[in-house]
């Protein structure tokens, strides 16, 4: 046999490489049938006749995959580490901020979590291998957001409230069955309505809202290591966005018949989606002690200007219009923040977070951020909220508020077109009688009764003493809350220890300036 | 489909060092780029196609540089991604804008 | 420094969270604890699932294996993300470097042609079994109850579909660049009447509602194929000329040892449950002895079929193993029939 041992072997291409390795291993069951074999991808009324035209621009093998997270991970741990080492969370802007950060932990990082398993159920039912391995890899990528979220907050959970008890909180607490509720509503749905509500709705048209404005604020007010957990996450999210806009063109060049399924759906993720990030509206414009951009900035970015005027063009060419609630998201886009943390600052006494009257140079900032709303609808309001608290009569609402039966949020939106006007509607089911914030949230309750009249409520469930007791400290050591979780934010534990630490350290080493060592001078910088 | 699309679209990319390289090639490589700094983060748009190739890249890293590794760079992203090979990634919008 | 003045001077208040203080004291949680423990929801779901109403969305009832404290489990090798994906780029990359180094120098064009068949028949069809193997543990990462549990089987699942692209690789430079052993590869597995009983027993493995009872019958196969695959044929392929195989086989092998670690865990934790373990022995006797039976024939058959190819033995030896494994199964204090 004659060989030479040197020649260099041609390697296939990018794209022959990915098909051998991920299409080509796939087979069609003769044992069992194939409806046995992925019983889930049926009963949801889509029709899928050729699997293999799903497509995966980002051609990606396992061993490509682990290279770069290893790498990605390297990168994102050294910060962390370095940050904890030098005590980095005393460069933080202020300690309000980590406020927002106790809502994140609480709030998103367990629907990471449940991601990671729900992406696991797809890379099973999907009868295809491409889908599949798009599938396994995302949720790989949720479990790791989930963990690093958790390791990068862990430092800060040492030294301040809020943050301790984040996953019995998720169950638990009142405001983050808002997040809960839109997580499990996903995950009770079949395989393809799981695929567009979380694949394309929340990955695609929602998700940059929470990671890429939010992200930039915390590296502006001194969180290197979140800036750079979230920065990292989303290297992986652009992958997640591919594939959510994979999945609905798919879903839609497959058979026509699947165009108004996905329209319904569509519509109803995308306001369940959207009464979401109400939190994150009001993160972004409440809750960080230095602004970066406003909530209504960021959705005319991120929505209105890449979603709305770039990609539904594109889907319009499929027959699918933007979803139904789109108006009303737009023209409350002025108002949502300061209606959602004006609930927050009465109710911070039930939360594991704490709220304050705005700042007057935050004020300013609000007022030049939104200048046909702020100063009109909402500084009365804190004005005379301020007025009550220098009286020393801080205001925190004596009962427990009314939620909508759908997104869970207490009813506090106002009618489309008046930011005056309380917005109520309800419907009958069998008898019952059931509350909602708006005209989208009844609609879809309307259209899946059985499945909404199931949700767990949490004021409901106070009431038929589910919740460790009939008084609101019951409820409140059933949350498994400790001292400094909740209420005002001005002579709050976290407050006074970081007064305390700072003259310590201002003491030690002559000055505030000499805090601002390490990454975090990144955030001084642009101050 | 002879119509010229010229909906943005547009990648957003973490600013640091490592970076940097690509966000110059990108500079290089595309007319027209509308460039939005924002802290810890660049925004780099484009009139309907953005294009990363590959040389570029390299050309100014010195070095060679897979385009998988543009997946340790971006933060997010508009647009499809209508190609993505050995030498070049681009952004573009699938279909023509129906008036 | 200031460093080191800082670090004298704030005091944690707590040394991490609520839940890993109940459980392992008032001191500092490793990284695997904190990212891993007590983080699948367990209460207040709000909607059934569409797709099994009679189960809440996360529900021991998915598997007659339980454990009372779910987190009585712990992954041994304490995995979480990151140093799962680090561990896994190296073992990519050595894998890489062996391919890199069997392509550059011919290997395959030196090994006899009766082991280039058997490599071509016998080992790289598994990577259809492979991928089987995925989409089992994908679908366990989903259902088990509690995150320890769940967290190893999203890993093996994705395991098991990167086994599948190693072994396809190994096709690809057999078949020098072209996708001709990997075509024929396929044709066995739908095919071939060696593969036809493992096909139909991962198949049948798929369909299998309980999770659980899912991953005790692939790991039949799969210490079975094991013995033949990565350890048997390994050394009889070095004896018989045929080392390329050897280099590449080894890393597969590496990580067949690596995953008994969760796995024998797991069992011993099923079998030591305070309040289940009698329950757990029961239903695991059955599923080996439903299941052992099958894996043997299934892998026997593929024993056999390689013996005709190169005769090493293999067969005679798998027998010897079968029967090693149901003493294994046994001295666990499982009843195997």
């Amino acid at each position: 046999m004659t060989t030479n041992p040197t020649k260099p072997v041609k390697k296939l291409s990018m794209q022959q490489r990915y098909s051998a390795l991920t299409r080509d291993i796939d087979w069609t069951p003769s044992y069992v049938t194939e409806d046995q074999l992925y019983p889930h991808t049926t009963y949801e009324g889509i029709k899928i006749h050729d699997w293999s035209k799903w497509d995966d621009p980002f051609r990606l093998t396992v061993d490509a995959y682990y290279r770069y997270q290893a790498e990605k991970d390297k990168r994102l741990y050294a910060v962390l580490d370095g940050f904890a080492q030098g005590q980095g969370h005393l460069t933080l802007s202020d300690p309000a901020y980590l406020n927002a950060m106790k809502i994140f932990l609480g709030g998103v990082t367990p629907l990471e979590y449940q991601a990671n398993r729900h992406f696991s159920y797809l890379a099973r039912h999907f009868n295809g291998p491409g889908p599949r391995f798009a599938a396994q890899c995302q949720s790989v990528d949720e479990l790791r957001h989930a963990q690093t979220e958790i390791h990068t907050l862990s430092n800060y959970n040492k030294y301040y409230s809020g943050m301790h008890n984040f996953a019995k909180m998720h169950d638990r607490v009142w405001y983050l069955s808002v997040p809960k509720s839109y997580f499990d509503d996903a995950l009770s749905a079949g395989p393809f309505e799981f695929l567009i509500a979380i694949g394309f709705s929340f990955e695609y048209l929602l998700t940059n809202l929470l990671f890429v404005p939010f992200m930039s604020g915390a590296s502006f007010n001194g969180d290197l290591p979140t800036m750079t957990f979230g920065f990292s996450a989303q290297s992986d999210e652009s992958r997640h966005m591919t594939l959510g806009l994979e999945a609905i063109k798919f879903l839609l060049e497959q058979d026509e018949a699947n165009v108004p399924i996905v329209q319904e759906w569509v519509d109803k993720w995308f306001w369940r989606g959207y009464r979401v990030t109400a939190i994150i509206a009001m993160m972004l414009d409440y809750m960080l002690p230095r602004p970066v951009m406003s909530w209504k900035e960021s959705f005319e970015l991120y929505f209105e200007q890449q979603m709305l005027n770039g990609l539904f063009p594109d889907l319009a060419y499929y027959g699918i219009r933007p979803p139904k609630g789109v108006e009303q998201a737009i023209w409350e886009k002025e108002h949502l923040s300061h209606l959602v943390y004006h609930t927050f600052y009465q109710f911070s006494h039930a939360a594991n977070l704490t709220t304050s009257i705005p700042t007057k140079e935050h004020q300013a900032w609000l007022a030049s951020a939104y200048p046909d709303a702020f100063e009109q609808f909402y500084k009365p309001k804190w004005d005379k909220l301020e007025k009550m608290a220098a009286e020393g009569n801080r205001y925190f609402y004596p009962g427990l508020p009314q939620l909508c039966q759908v997104c869970q949020v207490p009813m506090l939106f106002t009618e489309h077109g008046d930011p005056t006007k309380l917005c109520q509607r309800h419907s009958e089911f069998k008898g019952e009688h059931f509350n909602f914030c708006s005209d989208h949230c009844k609609e879809i309750f309307d259209r899946e009764p059985e499945k909404y009249v199931q949700a767990w409520l949490p004021v409901h469930q106070i009431y038929l003493g589910n919740c460790g007791g009939p008084t609101i400290p019951d409820v409140l050591a059933w949350y498994g809350y400790a001292e400094g979780d909740s209420g005002e934010m001005l002579g709050n534990v976290d407050h006074n220890n970081w007064k305390k630490w700072h003259a310590q350290v201002d003491d030690s080493v002559g000055g505030r300036e000499s805090v601002e060592v390490g990454g975090a001078a990144e955030a001084g910088k642009g101050a | 489909m002879a119509m010229t699309e010229t909906r943005p679209v547009s990648v957003d990319l973490q600013e640091n060092e490592e970076n940097r390289a690509v966000i110059e090639a990108i500079e290089a490589d595309n007319e027209d780029l509308t460039i939005r700094h924002v802290p810890g983060l660049v925004k780099l748009q484009a009139p309907g196609r953005l294009v990363i190739k590959r040389e570029s890249v390299e050309e100014r890293l010195g070095r060679t540089w897979e385009t998988h590794e543009f997946q340790m760079a971006i933060v997010t992203l508009s647009g499809h991604i209508t190609e993505w090979d050995e030498d070049q990634i681009v952004l573009s919008w699938g279909h023509p804008e129906r008036d | 420094m200031q460093y080191e003045l800082k670090t004298q001077i704030i005091e944690p208040l707590r040394p991490t969270f609520d839940h890993l203080v109940a459980r392992y004291g008032n001191k500092p949680a490793t990284r695997y604890q904190e990212g891993t423990i007590d983080l699948q929801p367990t209460e207040n779901f709000h909607y059934r699932p569409t797709y099994s109403p009679e189960y809440e969305l996360y529900d021991p009832n998915y598997s007659a294996f339980k454990l009372t404290d779910p987190y009585s489990f712990l992954d041994p090798r304490q995995y979480y993300y990151t140093p799962y994906v680090t561990n896994r780029a190296q073992m990519h990359e050595a894998f890489g470097k062996t391919l890199d180094y069997v392509a550059d120098h011919n290997l395959f064009g030196r090994t006899p042609e009766a082991w280039k068949r058997l490599i071509g028949e016998i080992v790289i069809p598994l990577r259809h079994y492979e991928a089987g193997c995925q989409m089992l543990f994908s679908g366990a990462a989903r259902f088990a109850w509690g995150a320890t549990i769940a967290q190893c089987c999203t890993f093996e699942g994705f395991d098991r579909i990167g086994n599948a692209q190693l072994i396809s690789r190994v096709g690809i430079t057999l078949g020098e660049q072209t996708a001709g052993v990997l075509n024929a590869a396929k044709q066995s597995w739908m095919e071939a009447p060696a593969w036809q009983p493992l096909r139909r027993y991962i198949e049948e493995a798929l369909v299998e509602p309980d999770w659980a009872v899912g991953v005790v019958a692939v790991d039949l196969v799969d210490k079975l194929l094991d013995t033949l695959i990565y350890r048997h044929l390994d050394e009889e392929a070095i004896v018989g000329g045929a080392g390329a195989y050897s280099l590449l086989a080894q890393h597969v092998g590496t990580w067949y040892a690596e995953h008994r670690k969760w796995l024998d865990t797991l069992y011993k934790a099923w079998l030591a449950d305070p309040e289940l373990a009698g329950a757990n022995a029961a239903a695991f006797s059955a599923a080996v002895s439903a299941w052992l039976p099958k894996a043997a024939d299934a892998v026997g058959a593929l024993a056999q079929h390689a013996d005709t190819i190169v005769d090493t033995g293999a067969a005679a030896g798998l027998e010897a193993r079968v029967a090693q494994v149901k003493a294994e199964y046994e001295a666990l204090g499982l009843t195997v029939s």
